[in-house]
């Protein structure tokens, strides 16, 4: 019972930072179809924002997060503006925007790397105080995290739910050619879209810093295999399957590495990933796009 | 001196393993559209069994200390040998992530994912081949007999390698420039309508991922034979990224390109490198070797997509000319005349020897239902197709006759509802088999194969052709040549008719709309449909060519064809169709003659709302 629990514990700490990482993740392909793969490396140079403006301009870490969110929505904003749309134009094969999406991520990350060498990195901040319930153990800012992770999804369903915005994204994401004759400003939605995110995702690079600890230029490298799962598993372009998704994916790989062995925890996810691509890769509940 | 002739030997062993590679990833990417983004495990699988073949029980070898399966002691080449086996098996869990219903880059990046896990899973698992550490002092090929450190050996061994990649290029080749290889490439532009124009899309992208895992398995091979070593470091999933970048640098589609792109990027990038003085920073240069491949591939694919040599287009009018019997010259004369699609006749051409007088059921639907997201498209249709005749499907936008149609030829599957096909029920049977047994469709969006020539389009349609298959390609242009070109002056006779000639070598994704829904007639005819299923064939296609393509399918109908015709434009229907079914709401509104249905209230209101 306390394996369960401490394990659960930790799940759900892992499922709070999957879940920002994968909502972005998912908003992204929903909006413009591209399948970001080099997503993990905005998140890790987001977090390296936070970090430079946390350790050498001495700013509280939550405060210099703010910079890290930043970083991370004009990175994407970027991203897609001058590298997926115009590749998009040309009318290529969503494989080729998939390659590129991988080129890009190599050179984020090990561009990156270049800038800042092999060594491994922390923040200046404190854990806090640990605090434990019901046999679950957390510190002050895991629970920060989880916090955070609970407002931001209630903004996301709020963005979704009853704004115009919103309700254009989905449109955009359910047919763009009739959402553009409906007057829908497509190209600004997406702009938006990529804003925001891209907002998610520097602040999941930062928040996955701050929980993973020590971080290096390459530490979110896999993290994508993760979030594609739990893309997969909710279906792909749907903002509450992502979230579903991350919190099976989160608990799932936990409860793995308490019972099992840790080495092996993110084996539950590779396998998940590759039985829904196998049998069901429109997600438990979406159903296939029929355009 | 002796430094540097080591140095290339070692070299020329590199640009072997690493050219048969990309020869490889060539023929599942650049002719198949396979995007292989785990290929590396492949080459990886292949490294470990020829290692563990090669080298002696565990316990026994090397103090035992290192863990490994296996360990057989096999002499040369049979490591090679099951190293190439092993490739080949290791393609058949991920047989199922490249079936047709998959999107492409879905399978990509569960194969992506595959290689990931794998490299995990072999790293934590030392059981299998020692784990992080890898497997070392893996046995050179005849090392007890001669000196694997001597330079002869190392020589002897880069011409191996040299010899086996030779092999490699032209059996690959072999197989790319047959109708197999045409086959690959239509696939690889469309599968959707390759698979509706008979090929079996499953078999064709399972047989390279096969093809192409024996190859990768053997480049392991000759790598591990030479380096003696092998552990997960050297194959970790962005190995294969670079194997894509040389691809796309060489040129996709062109195996000269591949091995061009492996002699520049692979090779050249790790020999460079070699040479520049170590810096404070040790991270430095292999961060900015990635940051280079990273730019690489997105350069080339922005200014130079088709790589520095390109795929070469086939010209298949000029040397297919002379290979077949001149007709005499009054015949030749007929189809010099351009355009003269009225003075056409197809039915020889098509091997069309049907009998006119049938008219009895050739296709029929049994409450035929489907729907989209819980809305119902089409609603229990029930119809009956009579043979030999050009049988109308009308209705207003969204009445369901192209999901109909689709439904007939097997692309969309059925809610409910079933299908009959000459008396069998076909419900289930897939839209490849469907073609085989003579039901072809067309499609009312462009469905050309775009890299492919017209020619090359019409050819490829052909049913029965003995080079289009693995085993048939291999046997030869002796084999399959003579044939070929006389399925190429068929087609080009009805590319004559179509007043086409001139287009006969471009590129089908370079016409205009009008002409590319000719293309996709021709193609449909001459895949020697027994029934024929044309969604809105003449939208875009001019008036007065509309009617001679009419009249035409009025003769082959007259021979036997079957012909069913989703058509907005009601002149065509009046003009070539008897009868016509009416579709609204996705339902059968009426049928019969066109004067019939114009006199009906409810088929005029429908039309007129609609």
């Amino acid at each position: 019972m306390s394996v369960f629990l401490s394990s659960l514990g930790f799940g759900l700490i892992s499922a709070a930072v999957l879940a920002i990482a994968t909502v972005g993740f998912t908003m992204q392909f929903a909006v413009t179809n591209v399948l970001n793969l080099a997503y993990g490396s905005v998140m890790i140079n987001s977090a390296f924002v936070t970090y430079y403006l946390n350790y050498h301009a001495h700013l509280n870490a939550w405060v210099a997060m703010i910079g890290g969110v930043f970083t991370g929505a004009v990175a994407s904003y970027l991203l897609n503006r001058f590298v997926f749309t115009p590749f998009q134009r040309r009318n290529l094969l969503p494989i080729t925007i998939v390659i590129v999406a991988l080129g890009v991520d190599l050179c984020g990350t090990f561009g990156l790397q270049a800038i800042i060498g092999g060594s491994y990195f922390s923040y200046k901040q404190s854990l806090g105080r640990e605090i434990h319930f019901w046999g679950m153990y957390f510190s002050t800012l895991q629970l920060i995290i989880m916090g955070i992770c609970v407002v931001v999804l209630g903004l996301i369903h709020w963005l979704l739910k009853y704004t115009r915005l919103g309700k254009a994204m989905r449109a955009t994401s359910a047919n763009p050619n009739l959402a553009r004759n409906s007057g829908v400003r497509t190209q600004r939605v997406i702009s938006s879209t990529w804003l925001i995110s891209g907002a998610l995702c520097g602040l999941a690079g930062t928040v996955f810093a701050m929980n993973t600890g020590v971080f290096d230029a390459t530490s979110a490298q896999l993290y994508i295999v993760l979030m594609l799962a739990a893309m997969f598993l909710g279906g792909p372009g749907s903002a509450y399957g992502a979230m579903i998704g991350a919190v099976t994916i989160g608990v799932a790989t936990e409860l793995s590495a308490g019972y099992f062995n840790p080495q092996y925890k993110e084996v539950i996810a590779f396998v998940v990933l590759l039985g829904m691509l196998t049998f069901r890769p429109y997600g438990l509940f979406g159903s296939e796009k029929t355009n | 001196m002796n430094a540097i002739a080591f140095y290339l030997a070692t070299i020329i062993v590199y640009g072997a393993v690493d050219s048969m590679a990309c020869l490889a990833l060539n023929v599942q990417f650049g002719f198949a559209g396979l995007s292989n983004f785990g290929f590396i495990i492949f080459q990886a699988g292949g490294a470990y069994v020829a290692a563990v073949l090669s080298m002696g029980p565990w316990q026994k070898s090397n103090g035992g200390f290192q863990q490994y399966v296996l360990g057989w002691h096999l002499v040369w080449p049979l490591p090679w040998i099951g190293a190439a086996i092993f490739g080949g098996l290791l393609a058949l869990p991920f047989v199922f992530l490249v079936g047709k219903r998959l999107r492409g880059d879905f399978a990509a990046v569960g194969l992506l994912v595959s290689a990931v896990l794998l490299n995990q899973l072999v790293n934590n698992f030392v059981p299998l081949f020692n784990g992080a550490a890898g497997i070392s002092i893996v046995p050179a090929p005849f090392s007890g007999t001669w000196n694997p450190q001597g330079l002869g050996y190392q020589f002897a061994y880069g011409g191996v390698a040299v010899v086996l990649c030779v092999l490699v290029y032209f059996l690959l080749r072999r197989m790319t420039e047959s109708p197999y290889g045409r086959s690959l490439r239509a696939m690889r532009d469309n599968d959707v309508v390759a698979d509706a124009l008979g090929k079996n899309v499953r078999v064709q992208r399972t047989s390279m991922l096969i093809l192409g895992g024996m190859i990768a398995g053997l480049s392991g091979a000759v790598l591990v034979g030479f380096i003696n070593l092998w552990a997960p470091g050297a194959w970790g999933y962005a190995e294969t990224i670079v194997l894509f970048a040389a691809i796309i640098v060489g040129g996709a589609g062109n195996h000269k390109g591949a091995v061009l792109g492996a002699l520049l990027v692979p090779l050249g990038f790790e020999e460079v490198t070699r040479f520049i003085p170590p810096l404070s920073n040790p991270a430095l240069v292999p961060a900015l070797e990635w940051v280079a491949i990273g730019l690489l591939i997105i350069g080339f694919l922005w200014f130079r997509p088709d790589g520095i040599l390109p795929e070469r287009r086939r010209i298949l009018s000029r040397w297919a000319t002379p290979s077949v019997s001149v007709p005499s010259s009054g015949e030749s004369d007929a189809l010099i005349n351009l355009g003269n699609l009225d003075q056409m006749d197809f039915r020889q051409l098509l091997r069309l020897e049907g009998d006119a007088s049938d008219h009895g059921i050739i296709l029929a639907s049994d409450r035929l239902t489907r729907a989209f997201h819980g809305v119902t498209v089409v609603s229990e249709v029930s119809i009956e197709i009579q043979r030999g005749r050009i049988t109308g499907l009308i209705g207003p936008n969204g009445a369901g006759k192209s999901t109909t149609l689709a439904m007939l030829a097997g692309t969309l599957a059925p809610t409910s509802g079933r299908i009959f096909y000459e008396g069998r029920d076909i419900t289930s049977m897939p839209s490849n088999e469907r073609a085989k047994s003579g039901m072809i469709r067309t499609f009312q969006l462009a469905s050309e194969f775009k890299k492919l020539t017209v020619l090359e389009n019409l050819v490829s349609a052909i049913p029965r052709q003995s080079g289009d298959s693995f085993a048939g390609a291999l046997r030869g242009r002796r084999y399959w040549g003579r044939e070929d070109a006389e399925n190429i002056e068929r087609a080009s006779e009805m590319l004559e008719g179509f007043g086409l000639t001139q287009y006969a070598d471009s590129y089908a994704g370079g016409l205009s709309g009008g002409q590319r829904r000719l293309v996709e007639i021709m193609r449909a005819l001459l895949a020697q449909p027994t029934i024929l299923l044309l969604d809105e064939p003449m939208a875009g296609v001019h008036p007065n060519l509309a009617h001679k393509i009419g009249d035409q399918l009025t003769r082959l109908a007259a021979s036997g064809m079957t012909i069913v015709m989703v058509e907005h434009e009601l002149a065509i229907m009046d003009a070539f169709c008897d009868p016509v079914i009416v579709l609204a709401e996705g339902r059968v509104l009426a049928q019969g003659t066109m004067s019939e249905l114009r006199a009906k209230k409810e088929v005029v209101e429908a039309y007129l709302v609609g």
